[in-house]
């Protein structure tokens, strides 16, 4: 009781703290920004904030679009190729924001210096590109953590088994490794699976790319030429190759993104899963989860070489287009800010700035939720790893080229070496026709 | 001074002129140009680069344009076929109903008045591989086999193959049966008296017929089917490893997520071969058809 009193305490502090800056979100009487939000009922605490900015500044917020950010993506797309882009605010994401050149302002400058250094650096590194502060990071730094089935690792007849096949103790997996053999030795198709992972568009090269760099690997080399067809390369898609052949992963994995990935393990039907964060809620809630009470979080497992980390993360924007750019610039730091970030927090998002991570830290390990506590420093020790997609326009394009050729190699229509060659040549065509080299 | 006047026959046209330019014309002329240019959605300065021929030429060597242009015939070809087969033989047995006809037609055209993209949705669900209602049955039929129906090549196709028939066969069922409707009855009942089996009097006079119809009925549906693009989208969104993709999801994918405007309006142009292709060939057929029973003209 006393330590909930301390935390709370805690956080009311800060949040005076916030509240004591906010008086100085400047004045922009009948000033009418328009935004384009991402949308989702994650983000509607945050949005509600919003009439606060509005009455502090006199300033109107008129949302015009509230979408996923591959539908903002193509929304953006289109807004770009019909120079409609005088709208204000748009959310952003760190794997898309390389490709819209000239659409967004650099922030350096317009958010004092002070302000950026709050932020955790890594963040503010994600979202430069070319020396630009292209956005203001929101949440989400997101580094995907292994959710487990805890009563998996709680009965003696199979640890016992499993020692006897595989000559070492049965513990969650530290590497990559161990989560194959043990989500071949747990699988048990098509009641039960090992593992899963997502199978198609940016979201299985995103996994490919992270397994690359746990081996060892590079996705593209310093001048942009495509090196993920290397030794470590091959290591990374054998992994995947391997569950698939063992059908230790549902047949159906290749067509599953996140949505399927989430809800697969919420069924209480898969071993091992490594997903984001913002699941961690979810995959413990009796409502939503056959698998509640029985969910544990380890930091990410290692390849050969380092963790796995892919990150990105979504942020605030403010357009070139932007009639006015200040108001534009207050209310992007408005929703950035601690006092945000603590309330958008308080309901899973992991945030962006130092103070909130450590208040959230602490409020978890002085409250009475040891699940939260667990999770939460899963994401703080995963987190140490994280690293960006590459920042170059071409990203999507080149997972786009990539995913096939990794699918034809899962389902067995190429080898290994030969899918990935004939998936680094077409990047490398793409990269010479875009200038790099 | 007199003022010129333009034409009375084309002032009367003009507003015609203008929204046909506007919608068709003018879009038309721009997707031509851009197929021309490296044209980038999110590089609107791309659009003034000239680099001639470069698009199509690197379609035409492109092995994976030309893979999914071959897998779209096989897909036109075969669920054409089916479907005509289908729905001629759906309009055959609708012909003899004599009692609430007018309800069963209502009832076949039910699948037509889905949505694609719901249809999509409702197949994927149904062929899904883990919580699908087909392994869900036959696993209750005592097989333990989780089938991969939109993993395995052939079996993606087929499932796709499958919602597209199901979706649009009644398009035939009810083309034809308009045929069967409009069919003079002497000619039967002359074979009748001529001692013609059921067989002969279908394959000589019936079939004859109903070519006219047939043929109106494939050129329509093989322009839909050529841009099959929602169902294909949803089911399998053209994977896995391309097993799937079609010419409209390839082009999709092309201007709208890789942006590559310029690239994607090429193939348009190039697919668009198809479509003609295909329709000259079902008129020519239809012009025979309607010769032959001597509505030609």
């Amino acid at each position: 009781m006393r330590k909930q009193y301390i935390a709370g305490a805690l956080l009311a502090g800060t949040a005076l703290a916030g509240s004591a800056i906010a008086s100085d979100w400047g004045s922009f009487d009948g000033v009418t920004v328009e935004a384009k939000l991402i949308g989702g009922q994650q983000y509607e605490a945050l949005y509600g904030r919003i009439a606060e900015w509005e009455a502090a500044t006199g300033a109107t917020v008129d949302i015009i679009s509230k979408k996923s950010h591959f539908e903002i993506d193509k929304e953006i797309k289109s807004d770009m190729a019909a120079g409609t882009t005088d709208w204000c605010v748009g959310s952003n994401h760190s794997s898309f924001a390389p490709q819209y050149e000239g659409l967004y302002i650099d922030l350096n400058g317009m958010v004092p210096e002070d302000t950026i250094a709050e932020f955790v650096p890594g963040n503010i590194k994600a979202s430069t590109v070319d020396g630009a502060l292209l956005m203001l990071p929101r949440a989400q730094f997101d580094v995907s953590v292994l959710y487990y089935l805890k009563s998996n690792y709680e009965d003696a007849d199979k640890a016992a088994a499993f020692k006897a096949e595989y000559g070492y103790d049965l513990a969650v997996p530290e590497t990559w490794e161990q989560v194959r053999d043990q989500a071949i030795f747990f699988a048990d198709p098509p009641n039960f699976y090992g593992t899963q992972y997502a199978g198609k568009d940016e979201a299985i090269v995103g996994r490919f790319y992270e397994m690359v760099v746990a081996e060892g690997g590079s996705y593209l080399d310093e001048e942009k030429k495509p090196v993920f067809n290397s030794e470590a390369g091959q290591r990374a898609l054998q992994w995947f190759v391997d569950l698939y052949a063992a059908k230790a992963v549902p047949a159906g994995t290749t067509s599953y993104v996140w949505d399927d990935l989430g809800q697969g393990f919420a069924s209480g039907t898969v071993a091992l899963n490594l997903d984001w964060p913002g699941w961690a809620g979810f995959f413990n809630d009796p409502e939503s989860s056959k698998a509640a009470g029985n969910v544990g979080v380890a930091i990410q497992p290692m390849g050969s070489v380092t963790r796995t980390g892919w990150s990105g993360h979504h942020g605030f924007s403010v357009t070139s287009d932007c009639p006015n750019k200040e108001a534009a610039v207050s209310l992007v730091t408005f929703l950035t800010s601690e006092d945000s970030q603590l309330a958008e927090s308080a309901g899973g998002s992991l945030p962006t700035r130092t103070a909130v991570w450590k208040a959230n830290v602490e409020a978890a390990q002085n409250g009475d939720d040891p699940y939260r506590a667990e999770a939460l420093a899963a994401f703080a020790a995963g987190a140490e790893y994280a690293f960006a997609v590459p920042p170059i326009p071409e990203w999507g394009e080149t997972t786009n080229i990539v995913f096939p050729e990794l699918q034809a190699a899962i389902v067995g229509d190429k080898t290994v070496q030969q899918a990935l060659d004939d998936a680094a040549e077409a990047v490398d065509e793409l990269m010479r026709e875009s200038g790099y080299y | 001074m007199t003022r010129r006047r333009l034409p009375e026959w084309f002032v009367l046209l003009l507003p015609a002129i203008v929204v046909i330019a506007a919608v068709v014309l003018i879009p038309l002329i721009f997707s031509l140009y851009s197929s021309f240019t490296p044209y980038k959605l999110t590089r609107p300065s791309t659009l003034w680069r000239w680099v001639g021929t470069y698009n199509y030429e690197k379609i035409l060597t492109d092995a994976k344009f030309w893979a999914a242009f071959g897998r779209t015939v096989l897909f036109l070809t075969v669920v054409l076929n089916l479907e005509l087969l289908l729905g001629l033989g759906i309009a055959l047995l609708m012909n003899r109903v004599t009692w609430g006809q007018r309800t069963l037609r209502t009832i076949l055209m039910f699948p037509m008045m889905f949505s694609p993209i719901l249809v999509g949705f409702q197949f994927k669900f149904i062929f899904n591989d883990n919580i699908g209602l087909v392994n869900n049955v036959l696993q209750s039929l005592g097989s333990d086999a989780a089938l991969p129906w939109l993993v395995d090549g052939r079996l993606a196709m087929f499932s796709i193959m499958f919602a597209e028939i199901w979706m649009s066969t009644s398009v035939f069922a009810i083309l034809i049966l308009a045929g069967l409707f409009a069919m003079p009855r002497d000619p039967l009942e002359a074979a009748k008296v001529d001692g013609c089996t059921p067989w002969q009097t279908f394959r000589h006079i019936t079939l004859p017929f109903l070519m006219p119809f047939i043929y109106i009925a494939m050129t329509i549906r093989s322009l839909d089917v050529a841009r099959a693009y929602d169902i294909v989208q949803i089911m399998t969104g053209g994977g896995p490893a391309r097993r799937t993709e079609l010419l409209w999801t390839l082009m999709s994918r092309t201007g709208y997520v890789d942006a590559r405007m310029g690239l994607a309006n090429a193939m348009g142009y190039v697919s668009i071969l198809l479509s003609i292709l295909f329709t000259i060939y079902f008129f020519r057929k239809l012009s025979a058809a309607r010769a032959e029973i001597g509505m030609a003209g």
